[in-house]
């Protein structure tokens, strides 16, 4: 899939995105970091087909219905529909017979560990937990590009290590992935490429490549601080007891401290650049 | 596109909006139509009529203001593009207005002592075909697709329905209702009224390429 000089502009507005060229192959995990307001979820949107380009054209999205998944930063939560009966109707819609529709569904938010149970109505979902519906929906199919908005704010750790597996999982099945965050170390921790936008240009970021560090913790104390809010920290997995924290490797001083301050234990670090 | 109708359907359901037009369309039927009424049937349906092209734009503005913007994108992207979306919930507003149309064309008949003729029946099937097209039609550009403020878009629905229904020799409503209330013979008026039906099939396929294209460009 290729994105050909793309320019956008809502209106007579001011340019959101100029001279955007990317070209997507099997395989690829793409980050695009930027700061608030930047143009990423509008690029993200041009990559679905929710938007037009002003100027430029966008080739070869996958064409067949289900082939893309798109996950928005944020999920409405009024609805009175259940969380499973939402991703049926949603695997129906992408061409799924009813019975497979629902298994998957099952399947899924019993992944995700949704908390309250697939049949609690949307709107009483908590914000993580709609996130975790909003992510299953966009995999009730396996897709051949999955588009992520911010996936991993609003997700509670568990959530963070399957979204993790997730874009494994669509990678090696030749599918790309194409994420935005705001933290680039968390770009750089899932992806194959980083690109950053700015002044409506998008441009390969080489520097983003930081140095990764691991960390393993253990829980001393009952109420031990939630590791994943540490400033710093990519990625958090438990391993039996032991929490495997990958932290930027400029921060691990500093997670650590915040880390033994907080009610856990220092098991092991190992500082050579760890990439996953 | 079955599945999509039947989400769209099922948000609509879910939602319970869909009750304040169906229950409005009932009173008015209620209130208008005679009940021991012994004289022609034609008057009777032009109240159907008249109820189903002003609850038809209602539960179109419903079916497509339902679900939130949001959640409507991530349709899109799942369903394989904005028009399949849109011609969902044209295909829900459609069962709606013939939910309500076919309680408008069988209430009189139960309340009245009615001959029952067929030719009245078509006659009053294709004079709701007609409102119901026109609802539609007249919904989707009064819908959030084309008017983004709530307080505009009510505006624009009530001088619609005035204009429609109100104003004498505005095609196709208006001609119809006063075909069927003056009471004459089927047969009479019968081509008239399928060319006035054939009219708004026209308006609605016009407004729903219309919506589309609108709701496209401002994306």
């Amino acid at each position: 899939m290729r994105l050909q000089g793309i320019g956008k502009r809502y209106g007579g507005g001011s340019w959101v995105l100029s001279d955007v060229d990317l070209r997507l192959s099997d395989g690829d995990v793409v980050a695009v970091v930027g700061g608030n307001g930047a143009g990423k979820s509008t690029l993200l949107r041009l990559l679905v087909g929710l938007t037009r380009p002003t100027v430029g054209s966008v080739l070869e999205r996958p064409a067949t219905v289900g082939a893309v998944g798109y996950v928005p930063d944020r999920f409405p939560q009024h609805d009175r529909m259940s969380a499973r009966s939402y991703l049926t109707h949603m695997g129906r819609v992408r061409g799924l017979r009813t019975n497979l529709a629902q298994r998957k569904a099952d399947e899924l938010l019993d992944r995700l560990a949704l908390v309250g149970g697939a049949d609690t109505a949307l709107r009483a979902l908590s914000k993580g937990n709609a996130q975790k519906v909003a992510l299953a929906q966009a995999l009730v199919v396996a897709p051949r590009l999955l588009v992520l908005d911010e996936p991993w704010s609003g997700l509670d750790v568990s959530a963070h290590a399957v979204l993790g597996e997730i874009i494994g999982e669509v990678r090696r099945d030749g599918g790309c992935v194409v994420f935005t965050d705001h933290r680039t170390v968390v770009a750089a921790a899932h992806a194959t490429r980083v690109y950053r936008i700015s002044g409506g240009r998008l441009a390969e970021d080489e520097h983003e490549r930081r140095e990764l560090a691991g960390v393993e913790l253990c829980r001393v104390t009952a109420d031990a601080v939630d590791l994943a809010v540490l400033p710093g920290v990519v990625d958090v997995r438990a391993r039996g007891d032991v929490m495997v924290v990958t932290v930027a490797d400029a921060e691990c001083d500093a997670v650590l401290g915040a880390a033994l301050a907080g009610g856990w234990s220092v098991h092991a670090v190992r500082r050579t650049a760890v990439r996953s | 596109m079955i599945a999509l109708v039947r989400y769209t359907l099922s948000t609509v359901l879910l939602s319970q909006r869909y009750l304040p037009p169906v229950l409005v369309f009932l009173a008015g039927l209620l209130v208008f139509t005679g009940a021991d009424d012994n004289g022609p049937l034609l008057p009777d349906y032009a109240v159907g009529t008249a109820g189903v092209f002003i609850c038809g734009i209602w539960l179109t503005v419903v079916t497509i203001n339902a679900p939130d913007p949001v959640q409507r994108s991530i349709t899109v992207v799942n369903g394989g593009g904005s028009g399949r979306v849109l011609a969902a919930s044209v295909w829900v507003a459609a069962l709606w207005c013939a939910f309500i149309g076919v309680i408008g064309l069988l209430y009189p008949l139960t309340v009245g002592h009615h001959p029952v003729d067929p030719a009245v029946l078509v006659l009053g099937a294709l004079a709701e075909l007609t409102s119901a097209c026109t609802g539609i039609a007249l919904g989707l550009l009064c819908s959030r697709l084309v008017v983004r403020r709530t307080g505009i878009s009510i505006l624009a629905a009530l001088a619609a329905v005035l204009l429609f229904v109100l104003v004498p020799g505005v095609p196709p409503v208006h001609p119809v209702f006063q075909l069927l209330a003056a009471a004459r013979p089927a047969s009479a008026i019968l081509w008239q009224v399928v060319l006035f039906s054939l009219v708004s099939v026209a308006l609605l396929a016009a407004s729903t390429m219309c919506t589309r294209f609108v709701a496209d460009r401002r994306d």
